[in-house]
């Protein structure tokens, strides 16, 4: 017998296709959970609408982000070109109205730091990258990547019990319910 | 999904068609304003004294070709559609093509252009072609050499010629695809012949569209003057054209919504997608625009700087500079908002304001030429080069309201004929349940 500590993570049910896990994810969604998650090997759509996502933060950082890219493109430009050592091309001036020559390096750094932005943004958002999941320590969570469709329930959502929960998984249609503990 | 599903019960079978009672009022007024300003227009552009004539031809060139942009465009969008297999669009076509069925109308504006009471001070190249004595091609070979390597392309004959194959051949093409479409409506059993045959004959005739933008922005506004030439001009007013014209789709899809009709095959989805069609060409326009002004300010060629620098003398220079912002950078900021797209009445604020750039950049396309043009041309009238004509700002608003009722007496008439969406079209389904 293990002497180890665990703690609970959540439930996990099984559902048998694409559209049963959206339709157990809208019942989810309008019981009221907060912290619960879908699994699928593919991307369903409208699943984000089903599970009443809202909608990421993460274009407000890319907009900011990008702005901060225009602006260094600017500064790099301006200072180097204008101030530090004014650069006389075919009679062209060297002071603000010199700015055509410089959109091209702002466009760029725009797209740079817009990308560098979404990348890392998102990584963020997501928490990744990660080591370990809670949900590897199920049996069956593999099938996730392959041919099963899962919802978990977190136990640290506030609606979360051990039984209600589980009795409304197997209710609107989940199988295999499973009590994913993870080692403390 | 959250929102209804739609299916062919909710398709009007004989189609969605304008209460014509409804816009009676409008289509009247338009025409009477349109018929009184034609009068005053013609009397402005033959009869008036010299010093009226000659400004108020420019008035009548950039009010012909603003409008004629947006019919322009119109055709491109349901060329467009059909050449990429569109799917989402079909409950919105039918408002491509009658925007597009204008251009035949909108291209009689031209004729007072065809004379040369007319020509005479907008295209100098002309006046110094029906001066030669004798052959013209050698008369140009001993005193104007530029004209003289132009005179291929810039001769009164071919130019006469390219006028009529615009306005023949490419009304053609509209009026053609648009009786395809139209027929389907009451067809009792429409398949995908239409479909296949509209998708075929939009390819070629992409071609003539291309070749109506670009040579019309030649042969009307880049031939004002024949110094000057840059590479860009086509495609830059293409990117105003397509541009614009989805501005005025979007105007009279929320237009027809708010009076009841498109009722279940149009919704917040295909607005989302004309937000971000306009939101591409926004983008798009800023793109050419900047390429054009980049190419030509750092090659300092003085045939070609002589554009931008007309537009940068006199306070010309505000209307530049308000361009940047005003046509790029604002929509830019406004149009990156999705719920913003996915809402009519909000885009439509968005088209209108875009509507407002396009006039100001087709402005200072013709106008800033003409003080320049004619103080070269009669300088005995009109005095030396000056930066404006004072006073002839009148006549510009005169050409612009006459031409601009003409064209909404053109597009109410147009929307008002046929079913306001092919309600008989295979894919009028796909497009209404559209989710994107």
């Amino acid at each position: 017998m293990s002497t180890t500590r665990k703690r609970v993570y959540g439930y996990l049910a099984e559902f048998k296709s694409a559209s049963a896990l959206y339709k157990a994810a809208e019942k989810v969604r309008d019981s009221g959970f907060k912290k619960w998650d879908c699994y699928s090997p593919y991307p369903i759509h409208g699943l984000d609408g089903a599970m009443g996502m809202k909608r990421s933060i993460l274009p407000w950082f890319v907009f900011f982000g990008g702005m901060t890219g225009t602006a260094t493109a600017f500064a790099l430009a301006y200072t180097t070109q204008v101030v530090i050592y004014p650069t006389i091309v075919q009679a062209k001036p060297a002071n603000i109205f010199t700015v055509p020559a410089f959109f091209p390096i702002m466009f760029e750094l725009t797209i740079l730091f817009s990308g560098f932005t979404t990348l890392f943004g998102l990584l963020a958002l997501i928490q990744l990258p990660r080591l370990n999941h809670p949900l590897f320590a199920s049996r069956q969570f593999h099938r996730a990547t392959d041919d099963g469709f899962f919802i978990a329930i977190e136990a640290r959502d506030p609606k979360f019990s051990p039984n209600a929960t589980r009795d409304m998984l197997s209710e609107i249609g989940g199988a295999n319910i499973e009590l994913v503990e993870e080692e403390d | 999904m959250a929102h209804h599903h739609v299916t062919s019960a909710d398709i009007a079978i004989n189609g969605d068609h304008l209460d014509s009672s409804k816009v009676a009022g409008v289509k009247s007024i338009a025409l009477g304003v349109a018929a009184i300003g034609t009068v005053a227009s013609l009397y402005c552009l033959f009869f008036a004294p010299e010093s009226i004539r000659g400004s108020f031809a420019y008035s009548w060139v950039f009010a012909f070709y603003f409008f004629l942009t947006l019919s322009i465009g119109g055709v491109f969008w349901t060329l467009l559609h059909n050449v990429s297999n569109s799917g989402w669009g079909t409950s919105v076509r039918r408002t491509f093509e009658n925007l597009g069925s204008t251009f035949p109308w909108m291209f009689l504006f031209v004729i007072p252009l065809l004379f040369p009471q007319v020509q005479q001070y907008l295209y100098e190249w002309m006046n110094i072609h029906r001066e030669a004595t004798g052959n013209v091609k050698e008369h140009l070979h001993h005193t104007n050499h530029l004209l003289y390597n132009k005179y291929w392309f810039m001769s009164t004959a071919f130019w006469y010629g390219r006028v009529a194959f615009y306005g023949i051949v490419f009304s053609a093409v509209i009026i053609g695809l648009r009786k395809l479409s139209t027929t389907q409506d009451t067809d009792p059993n429409p398949g995908i012949k239409r479909l296949l045959q509209a998708r075929f004959h939009s390819t070629y005739t992409l071609i003539i569209f291309a070749l109506t933008i670009t040579f019309t922005g030649f042969d009307f506004l880049m031939g004002q003057d024949y110094t000057w030439f840059s590479t860009m001009w086509g495609v830059y007013l293409f990117a105003g054209s397509a541009l614009n014209s989805m501005a005025v789709i979007v105007i009279v899809c929320t237009w027809l919504k708010s009076q009841g009709h498109l009722k279940h095959v149009t919704g917040p989805e295909h607005f989302h997608i004309m937000g971000k069609l306009m939101f591409a060409f926004t983008t798009f326009w800023a793109y050419i625009t900047f390429s054009q002004y980049f190419l030509i300010w750092y090659a300092g060629i003085t045939e070609e700087t002589s554009y931008f620098l007309i537009r940068n003398t006199g306070n010309w220079n505000i209307g530049m500079i308000a361009l940047v912002f005003g046509h790029f950078v604002v929509p830019f900021v406004v149009l990156l908002q999705a719920w913003l797209k996915k809402n009519p009445k909000m885009l439509s604020i968005v088209a209108v304001y875009t509507l407002c750039m396009h006039v100001l950049d087709h402005y200072l396309i013709t106008i800033p030429q003409r003080g320049v043009s004619l103080g070269n041309i009669k300088p005995d009238v009109f005095g030396p080069i000056q930066v404006s004509i004072p006073g002839a700002f009148w006549g510009d608003i005169l050409a612009f309201i006459t031409i601009g009722a003409a064209f909404v007496f053109f597009l109410i008439r147009a929307i008002g004929q046929h079913s306001l969406y092919p309600n008989r079209d295979p894919r009028i389904l796909e497009s209404a349940n559209l989710f994107n």
